[in-house]
């Protein structure tokens, strides 16, 4: 069984393509699909996003980035210490409307698409200031489809 | 991996312009996207087709500078990044009627399921080739 893994990463949304890495390389060796993979990159990338750009505000600080496998279940936990900054408190869009990308990073398609993408996101204030954001995803959830 | 953007003017009547983007679209180099068809529009380009065939990867601004470049190729002004919601709830485009003179080819499955899933394919044609596009732009 596959151990937990970390990296630190500088908030700068140069750095997000070595949190992707990161992602993909952790899935692959907890034994996941290439499915689960492109769902979680694609979700880290766009929480790892939102700390950089709102929670930083692109001020610079630092992001550590948690992998673990329990149960058959990818946890990542996406740890800060910008302001408090929950997405999961963003309104669902109305899939009745057209969409319409926001700003960058914005409380947008992006909280959409990592809702989409994980079984389960948990935000919660750190006790000693910053932010705990949780994204876990099954191994095993069957394919979805819009 | 960083991305690259190579433009390739296709000849024929009329003529097609085919930015093809390579490697990764996020959040660092979104603008690089917005640039080249702001150019290409400059340059008189008036049809184009975005090849994503080499795209691995593609995050929400990159939907973003793919809105953008609907935008641009409309003759709008795309939206500022910075100024966000209201710039782009003024959005001018008919309903469910996607752009006509800017075509996607080609996108990988996981593009093509950010597309699907995000609701953009009612924004964007998809091809399946940039041939295809490119006839299509053309009216073949």
């Amino acid at each position: 069984m596959a151990g937990p893994r970390a990296i630190q990463i500088p908030a700068s949304v140069e750095n997000l393509a070595e949190v992707r890495a990161f992602v993909r390389d952790c899935v692959g060796e907890f034994g996941g699909s290439k499915r689960v993979a492109d769902d979680l990159v694609q979700a880290v990338d766009e929480a790892t996003c939102n700390v950089m750009l709102h929670g930083y505000k692109s001020k610079p600080g630092d992001i550590d980035i948690e992998a673990s496998l329990r149960d058959r279940k990818i946890e990542i936990r996406i740890l800060d210490r910008a302001t408090t900054f929950d997405p999961t408190a963003a309104e669902p869009r109305d899939p009745a409307r057209r969409p319409a990308p926001t700003r960058i990073g914005g409380m947008g398609l992006g909280i959409e698409l990592l809702r989409g993408l994980t079984d389960e996101v948990h935000h919660s204030v750190r006790p000693d200031g910053g932010n705990e954001l949780t994204l876990v995803r099954s191994m095993d959830r069957p394919t979805q489809e819009e | 991996m960083p991305m690259t953007i190579d433009v390739e003017q296709h000849g024929g009547n009329p003529p097609v312009t085919c930015v093809a983007l390579t490697g990764e679209l996020d959040a660092s180099n979104y603008e690089q996207v917005i640039d080249v068809v702001r150019n290409a529009y400059a340059d008189g380009a008036r049809r184009l087709v975005l090849d994503l065939e080499n795209l691995t990867f593609m995050a929400s601004s990159g939907l973003f500078a793919l809105h953008s470049a609907v935008r641009i190729m409309g003759g709008e002004t795309p939206p500022d990044p910075e100024e966000g919601w209201s710039a782009l709830h003024q959005m001018s485009m008919d309903e469910d009627a996607p752009a006509s003179n800017l075509r996607l080819a080609a996108a990988q499955e996981p593009i093509a399921r950010v597309l699907e899933r995000t609701g953009m394919l009612r924004v964007f044609a998809l091809d399946a080739t940039r041939a295809d596009a490119i006839a299509t732009l053309q009216g073949a």
